[in-house]
This record gives C-alpha cells, sequence and structure tokens, in this order.
C-alpha cells in the first residue's frame, strides 16, 4: 500500500506538468516564528512569474489564477531573513510563512528591487537547523565533516581540521563572527581556535576565493556565523547538554539574550559559554591513554541599533588543553617503526580523566567592534576592528633525558601571535540593476616564539582592496558576479632562538572572481565560478629546520619559496523538484571542480636521511611544484513520500604534482555516504521526530605516492550511524532532544588523514544524547 | 541616553582589561633544549687496564653537520667491560656528563646493545630495580673480524616486556664500526 502511494505520489507532479490549467489559487498565512501572531504588510512573492501580494492585518495574502507548476514563493518582512519555498500548486493550495526576526536589525537586507536574495555564484554548503543540533558537542571540524567536499585532518580523537576539496591550514580561511581567525594553523596538529556552540550556522564556501575574504583561501572559506542578536523586546536562552560514551565527555553550553527597547534605538545583548570535558577514549580493542580534553569558552556581545546606525561589540575567550595520545611521543625513526609494528599502544590504563604530559593548551581571544552607518540612497558603511591574541603552549612528555617534567608550568614550545585587523567596506545602493561593495582591508601581526624555537620570530602586514559587482535584473534568469582584488602583504622575520635572520619579503598580488548564475525554469540553477587566489608561503614552510615531533621526520624550509596561486573552476547544478511544503521532492547539487595551483608548496622527502645522535631521521624539504586537484561533490535528499527521505553524499577527488607526474599525498580518499531517514509525524511539514540510519564508505586512498609515507594507506572502511530526534513540550518549553549512535558495530578501523594512525586505530563504538532547552 | 553610553563603555572596558592582561611575558626567549651530543664507549680489560675509549660526536645537533666516528679496535677472545658514558658538549665550555642522571634515574633508562658480525653475548648491569640497566656491560669477542656495534639509549622503556628495547622513547641511537685482530 504504502508503495502504491509512493509512486502515486511521486509520478503525480512528474505528469500532471504537461497540461498547465491556469485556475489554480494559492493563499496563506505569514507569522511571527516566535510570538505565533501574523505578519501585517510582509511582502509574498511568487519567483517565477513575478507576481507580488502584501499581507492583510492578519497576515492573509492570495494569489489566483496561476497555472499548475512548481513555483519558488518567497516571503520576506523588515528585519526578518527571507524564507523560501518551492511548492507544487494545483487546484487550492495553503502556505502558511513564519518568519524569525533577525538580531536588532545588524544585518538587515534591505529590499531595494522586488527580488530575492541573489544565489551565489560559488558552490556552498551549510550546517544549520536540525542537522546542526545532531553534532553540537563535536569539533568544528567533525561538525563540517557531514558536509560533501569536506574531510578532517585528525590527530588522534580530538584534533580534527577541516580539509576541503583535499586542502587545509593555511589553504582555508576560517571565518569566524566575520573575522579571519588568526592562530597558528600551519601546523598539521594546530585544531582552530573556535566554540562551535557559537554557530547558528556553519557554512563553507568551496573553492578559492581571495576577493571578498583576502589572501590564503585557496581552497575554501569556512563561515561561523552566530546568531544575530535578539530583536523582539524580552529575555531568551538556551540550554545545550550532550554527553557521548567515549572518553564519557560531557558538554554544557548556554547562553542568555535580551532586547531593551530604548527611546530612540534598541540595545540587545548576549552572554555565552560552553564547558566540555572527556577522557581517555576507546578503540574497540583498547583505551588511548591520555587522549582527555578540557575546554572552557565564553563569549558576549552588545549591540546598539538606531535608525541608520548600529555598533555591536563581540568578545570571546576559547581556552582548550588537549591530552596527545601518550604512546604517539617518540624519539626517533625506529621507535616509529616499532611502534607500526606493534600495531597498538603499549599503554592500556584504561579510562581516565587525568590530562598528562604530552598536552597542548591553547588560548585565544578575539575582541570585535563593528558599526555600520546607513543612508538609503546611498548605501551602507561598515566598519569591524578585530583584536585576536593567541597563546599556543606544547608540553612535551619528557626532556631529552633527566627526569620526567610534571605539572604544567614550563612548556617545552609557547608562540604567541596577536593580530590587528581593519575591514571598512562600502555597500553602494542598488543602481541599475547592479549592487557592489567596495572594501579595504588592514592587518598587523606579530608573532612571537616564546620557547621551543620551532619557527621564528615575525611581523606581518597586509593591505588590501577590492570591489564586487553584481549584477540581476529579475526575472531576467542570468546574474553576474565580479570581483578583483589587490594586496600587499610584508613579512619581517626578525630571528629564531639566538640566531638573528632579519630578513624582510614583500608580496604583491591581485586575485580576481568572476561568476554565473543561470536560473532554469522552475527546476534547475547552474552555477558557473572562475576564481583565483594566493597565499604567500608561511613561516613554517620558509624557516622549519629540525625534527618534527610526532612525524619521526627532518623538515628543512626553503628562504627562496615564492607564493602559490590558484586558479579554481567550479561548475555545479542545483535541482530543486517539488519543495518541503509538500513534504515530498527532490533536492540535489552536483559540483565540478578543478583547481590549479601553481607553486604548490609540500615536503619533498630526500634520498639522503639526516644523522643524528638518535638515529637516521628520513629528511623533507619544501619546494614547490604544481599542483591539479580535480573532483566534485555531490548531495541529494529525496524523499518520496512525506514519512521517508533517502539521502547520498559523495566526494571524489584526484590529486596530482603535475611536475613529478605523481599523486599528491595525505589526500582524502573517496567517500560515500548514504542515508535513509523516517519521520514519524507524517503530516508535518517540518517532522520533529525521526530516526535516520546512515552508512559511510570511505574508500582506501589508492593514489597516493610511493616512499613519502611510513605504511601504506589503510584499508578503506564502513561505518554505521544511528540517529534519532524529538520535540518535546515541557511546562511550554520547547525540549530538543537527540540520540545518536557513531561506529554502532564498534568497527576498527584508520584514517588515512589521521596523523595518528601509525600508533592506534580510530576509536570506536560512541553513544551520544543531546538536550537543547529553548526558554 | 547618558546610562547607555555609560553600560556600553564599561563592557568595552572589561573586555578590553581582560584581553590586555593575558600577553604579559612577551619578549622571554627561552630555548633551553638539552641535547645529548656525544657517546663514549670506554673499555677496559677484566683487571682494569684501559683498552681505549671510542666517540661518536654531533656536537652541533640535528641536522648541520653529520655525527663523527671512531672505529672500536678490540682484540679476538678477549674479555672487556663497556662503560656507556653520554655528553652534552654543544657548548664547549659547559659540558654536561649526562652519565649522572641516566644512572640518577635508572629505573628509567635501559642502554641496548646490538652486535653484527660479532659473536659477542652482552652481560648488562642492572637497575635499582634489579632490571636490566646497560650503563657498564661486559663481552667477550670471539674471533678476529669486522662488524658493527649499536648503542641505544632508552628513555621509559617497559623493562617488563619481552622486547625491552623494542619500547620506551629513543634518547641516543648509534653504530660504530668494529674490528676484532
Amino acid at each position: 500500500m504504502r508503495l502504491f502511494i509512493m509512486t502515486l505520489l511521486l509520478a503525480q507532479p512528474l505528469f500532471s506538468i504537461a497540461q498547465p490549467k491556469c485556475e489554480a489559487t494559492l493563499c496563506g498565512i505569514v507569522t511571527d516564528a516566535e510570538t505565533q501572531s501574523p505578519i501585517a504588510f510582509a511582502q509574498v512573492f511568487i519567483e517565477e512569474n513575478n507576481a507580488g501580494a502584501v499581507t492583510d492585518e492578519k497576515g492573509r495574502f492570495h494569489f489566483h489564477n496561476l497555472c499548475e507548476g512548481t513555483y519558488t514563493i518567497v516571503s520576506q518582512h523588515i528585519g526578518c531573513p527571507h524564507v523560501a519555498k518551492e511548492v507544487f500548486i494545483k487546484g487550492n493550495v495553503e502556505v502558511d510563512f513564519s518568519l524569525h526576526h533577525k538580531g536588532v536589525h545588524l544585518e538587515e537586507i534591505v529590499v531595494k528591487e522586488k527580488s530575492v536574495l541573489p544565489a551565489s555564484v560559488q558552490t556552498e554548503r551549510t550546517l544549520s537547523g536540525l542537522q546542526l543540533n545532531a553534532v553540537q558537542g563535536e569539533t568544528l571540524g567533525d561538525a563540517l565533516q557531514n558536509l560533501p567536499g569536506v574531510t578532517t585532518l585528525n590527530t588522534g580523537t580530538s584534533i580534527a581540521k577541516p580539509v576541503i576539496r583535499g586542502l587545509h591550514s593555511n589553504r582555508v580561511l576560517v571565518l569566524n563572527n566575520g573575522v579571519r581567525q588568526e592562530g597558528q594553523q600551519w601546523g598539521l596538529d594546530h585544531g582552530p581556535e573556535v566554540d562551535p556552540y557559537v554557530a547558528d550556522e556553519l557554512k563553507v564556501i568551496m573553492g578559492a576565493n581571495s576577493v571578498r575574504y583576502g589572501a590564503d583561501a585557496l581552497g575554501g572559506v569556512i563561515l561561523i556565523e552566530p546568531k544575530p542578536l535578539r530583536e523582539t523586546a524580552g529575555i531568551g536562552g538556551e540550554i545545550n547538554l550532550a554527553g557521548f560514551s567515549n572518553g564519557l565527555v560531557g558538554v554544557v553550553s548556554g547562553q542568555v539574550d535580551g532586547h531593551q527597547k530604548l527611546s530612540s534605538s534598541a540595545l540587545a545583548y548576549r552572554l555565552q559559554g560552553t564547558l566540555k570535558r572527556g577522557g581517555n577514549t576507546q578503540t574497540p580493542d583498547y583505551f588511548l591513554d591520555n587522549t582527555g580534553l578540557s575546554e572552557k569558552n565564553i563569549s558576549a556581545a552588545l549591540g546598539l541599533q538606531k535608525e541608520g546606525f548600529g555598533t555591536e561589540v563581540f568578545y570571546s575567550l576559547f581556552t582548550t588543553d588537549l591530552g596527545i595520545l601518550r604512546d604517539a611521543h617518540i624519539g626517533n625513526l625506529t621507535d616509529l617503526q616499532n611502534a607500526i609494528e606493534r600495531g597498538r599502544p603499549i599503554r592500556n590504563n584504561g579510562f581516565s580523566y587525568q590530562l598528562d604530559r604530552p598536552l597542548q593548551r591553547v588560548a585565544h581571544h578575539l575582541l570585535k567592534v563593528k558599526s555600520h552607518w546607513e543612508a538609503e540612497s546611498l548605501g551602507k558603511l561598515s566598519l569591524v576592528y578585530a583584536r585576536q591574541f593567541n597563546r599556543r603552549q606544547e608540553f612535551d612528555a619528557h626532556k631529552r633525558f633527566g627526569s620526567p617534567p610534571t605539572g604544567f608550568d614550563n612548556p617545552e614550545i609557547e608562540f604567541e601571535i596577536t593580530t590587528h585587523t581593519l575591514d571598512v567596506a562600502f555597500e553602494h545602493a542598488a543602481f541599475q540593476h547592479f549592487s557592489g561593495t567596495f572594501g579595504a582591508q588592514w592587518m598587523h601581526q606579530v608573532n612571537t616564539t616564546d620557547r621551543g624555537g620551532l619557527i621564528p620570530n615575525y611581523s606581518n602586514q597586509n593591505i588590501g582592496v577590492y570591489w564586487i559587482e553584481r549584477w540581476r535584473k529579475y526575472p531576467f534568469p542570468l546574474e553576474l558576479e565580479g570581483g578583483i582584488r589587490f594586496d600587499s602583504r610584508s613579512m619581517d622575520i626578525e630571528r629564531r632562538g639566538a640566531d638573528v635572520i632579519d630578513r624582510q619579503l614583500e608580496f604583491n598580488n591581485a586575485s580576481g572572481t568572476f561568476g554565473a548564475v543561470y536560473h532554469f525554469p522552475k527546476y534547475l540553477k547552474a552555477r558557473l565560478h572562475a576564481g583565483s587566489a594566493w597565499r604567500a608561503p608561511a613561516v613554517n614552510e620558509l624557516y622549519s629546520d629540525g625534527v618534527h615531533h610526532g612525524s619521526a621526520s627532518f623538515e628543512l624550509g626553503s628562504e627562496d619559496l615564492t607564493a602559490e596561486r590558484a586558479t579554481n573552476l567550479n561548475l555545479g547544478f542545483d535541482l530543486s523538484l517539488d519543495g518541503k511544503t509538500t513534504g515530498t521532492g527532490l533536492t540535489a547539487s552536483l559540483a565540478f571542480y578543478q583547481n590549479r595551483v601553481d607553486n604548490f608548496i609540500y615536503l619533498e622527502p630526500q634520498d639522503k636521511p639526516v644523522l643524528t645522535i638518535r638515529g637516521a631521521f628520513p629528511a623533507f624539504h619544501y619546494v614547490q611544484t604544481d599542483a591539479r586537484l580535480r573532483g566534485l561533490d555531490w548531495q541529494a535528499e529525496w524523499r518520496p513520500v512525506k514519512w521517508l527521505s533517502i539521502g547520498s553524499a559523495i566526494s571524489i577527488l584526484r590529486a596530482r604534482n603535475l611536475q613529478t607526474d605523481d599523486w599528491l599525498v595525505f589526500m582524502p580518499a573517496d567517500s560515500y555516504r548514504h542515508s535513509m531517514g523516517y519521520y514519524f509525524d507524517k503530516n508535518a511539514t517540518e517532522p520533529k521526530s525521526f530516526l535516520k540510519l546512515t552508512m559511510e564508505n570511505v574508500a582506501r586512498q589508492t593514489r597516493a605516492p610511493e616512499g613519502q609515507d611510513y605504511t601504506p594507506p589503510p584499508p578503506g572502511f564502513t561505518l554505521f550511524e544511528v540517529e534519532g530526534g524529538t520535540q518535546l513540550n515541557w511546562f511550554g518549553q520547547s525540549v530538543h532532544l537527540g540520540l545518536t549512535v557513531q561506529n554502532v558495530f564498534n568497527k576498527s578501523y584508520r584514517s588515512y588523514l589521521n596523523r595518528l594512525r601509525y600508533y592506534a586505530a580510530e576509536q570506536g563504538r560512541n553513544v551520544a544524547v543531546r538536550i537543547k532547552l529553548e526558554f | 541616553m547618558k546610562k547607555l553610553n555609560f553600560i556600553f563603555l564599561l563592557f568595552l572596558a572589561i573586555t578590553l582589561f581582560t584581553f590586555t592582561s593575558c600577553d604579559d611575558d612577551e619578549g622571554v626567549d627561552v630555548n633551553d633544549v638539552e641535547l645529548i651530543t656525544t657517546v663514549t664507549l670506554q673499555f677496559n680489560l677484566p683487571d682494569g687496564t684501559d683498552a681505549g675509549s671510542f666517540t661518536i660526536r654531533d656536537t652541533d645537533g640535528d641536522g648541520g653537520n653529520p655525527p663523527v666516528k671512531e672505529s672500536i679496535n678490540l682484540s679476538a677472545n678477549t674479555g672487556y667491560l663497556i662503560s656507556a658514558q653520554f655528553f652534552d658538549e654543544s657548548d664547549p665550555a659547559d659540558v654536561e656528563d649526562i652519565t649522572e642522571e641516566v644512572n640518577e634515574e635508572d629505573d628509567e633508562h635501559l642502554v641496548c646493545y646490538t652486535a653484527s658480525g660479532l659473536s659477542a653475548p652482552f652481560d648488562l648491569n642492572t637497575d635499582s630495580n634489579g632490571d636490566l640497566l646497560g650503563t657498564t656491560a661486559a663481552i667477550t669477542t670471539g674471533d678476529a673480524g669486522t662488524g658493527t656495534l649499536q648503542i641505544v639509549l632508552k628513555h621509559e622503556p617497559d623493562k617488563s616486556a619481552t622486547d625491552a628495547c623494542a619500547t620506551g622513547e629513543t634518547d641516543v641511537e648509534v653504530i660504530f664500526d668494529v674490528v676484532v685482530q
């Protein structure tokens, strides 16, 4: 019977398109999501035929004499982000909108023309709402790897760096609340210093994009967007609790926000904090010694909004202590070979919350002041100043000799980096279907290596100017965007330890972007994007000189490295058949890309090992080549009937070193993720209770160069995940409950992109419980 | 409005204060990375007679110039007592004898001997717990020939393991050429 309904429902829209009748009626009500009261004077329009309506005092709207077919219905109201729904219209259809008020108009979208938000010319993937709820409590990298094209580079179980289409670290930009995250990104074992609980939405822009965000974004940009400050008067908040069985990790995160109307302005604020504590994680066969963590984060925001002016102060502090697997602390290559032969750590001391050396301790402060001025006829000017201070300390398990150190008073490595940024942007008022932004960015950065002498002390200065224009003549199906940027970066490298280097480097580079979006009738959108980006060599690539801890390799930098230049082409298609309103439909997104990186900096293995008193170490030098990364990522969700959802996500990458005509090392293997979801409330458009089964298949990386790694890439693996969620009402409060079981069958496997795979397997089964209470 | 500005300034002041109080100790530059640069094997005959001392030395640390080696010359079918010594000679004016520290924490250290091309069983001394230590070792050479002798200094090995030399972290790993005449 269900199968019959399924085919019927599926067949219906597809067949009936052929014979349009123009007698359909669309009506509905627009309400405020928070108060449930109707919104008067909200705009509702149909994208396909440019028809518009305004709601009456009861929030109602009507459209008559519509032809049968699928339409994009958009509703918006001042201070609310627009909501778009794709609806199949036949006969009389009712569609209701519920709009969320956004902040104190700090990020208000000003509707100049009767048009919806411009579509992005680049492929973007977003994690928000239910999907974001389902990964709360995980690290930023682990959360993002649910998106196709995004994988992680791990160091053990608690450090995960996001990898976008094969690129990471210095080649990926993280924008935390609109500010470029400036920490010690160069290190492969340096995770992003961000509390994911701050985010209301995590967005990844795939591919080169330097024009708006500045140099370095060769692989992509990660945007961590907090929820806008509260718009409606009053006080609210939420409490998030999460518990993970593996490592007995507990997370508490809470926030309170308020809004106060004043005579001619409004004041809004938010206080947020997160505490996270975990102990030794567990593989199917053994515990991983010293893999606990402790994280404490706070943030506060205060905003003031007046007619035509707004300002916001934001401060956040992220602190973490991360234990590193004790057995991964080795002395030389023989130790590494012994560890690989053993295949598992020697120490198996069971579970403990105790954090010992080796350990990383990181603190990151961010202060941001943002103001904007707005004049309807001219546009919007915004000014953002930010100061970041990042301190990274690493504690080794022991010194070369002598008694092992205890406590955390004396780090073996300590870096401090202070960054000031000033961004000015002027968004001009729409003119002749053109909208655009002129901007300038200034950045000054000082790095001091207090201990360890791994990288030298240096200072950086960057000045960039850009201009981006977009053309859209609604309802003309083509949108165009173009932009250009010029950057000048100077680096002053002072000294490393006692060695005076005293070298000045300067890089001047232009970058550009051009993109187009074509809206095919009704279902399909195509995007074509060409972007260029560049990156100055990082200080570790210029000046590394020594044995790299944990990887038993001798790494030597080169002072003569030049800037990397990426040229990125991206072709994407978005298909959307029907939509969420009818509860059935198909959405799919497919993107093909090619990223050519000239002067790609990588570690080249040398024939001769470096001899030391601790034995021979394989030598690697930082050299440059031309690289080409090609691939596709795909994501689709099909809901043949309201209660069933079938999902699929695929990431495929081929990364070549063009000069040696070989593969690039440490590139993510092909991965396939399939899911099936069951929704309990069959009639609701946004179901509250669901059960989902996911199967993730990661292939063995067979495309790796010979002789650049200590072991061949590990075999592929298939993991299963079960996820369930529901929303309850307890005494008028909305409570979200979630249960996730990762690695259901407790499979022992190793990931090619985990730097500790030589020493231990990945973690085993992990049961997570999440509770979110909104008040 | 005045009150509002006050709140705003207070907030700004608090955030600025919490900020600046963090980066206090800039300018400190401690680079006290300790090294073992030198391994010396002192060979004595059972009666205490000095039978030669042989050294491998890498005073400039990792990278730079490779270690400088001396070959070990021994007599055939002779019993010797080896004592292994470790030094930090990176600063010639301040040579540190690390053997003392190894002996002080003898339960956390192990010196492993591996010979190839030579028939020379090693008889290691023991630490305070009665486990093998190896800062001294007795050997008896076989017939004349050439080979190598590898010396490994292990930190925090698992001395109860069957192959204790395959555990722990390696502080020293050097190979001497050996000539037995």
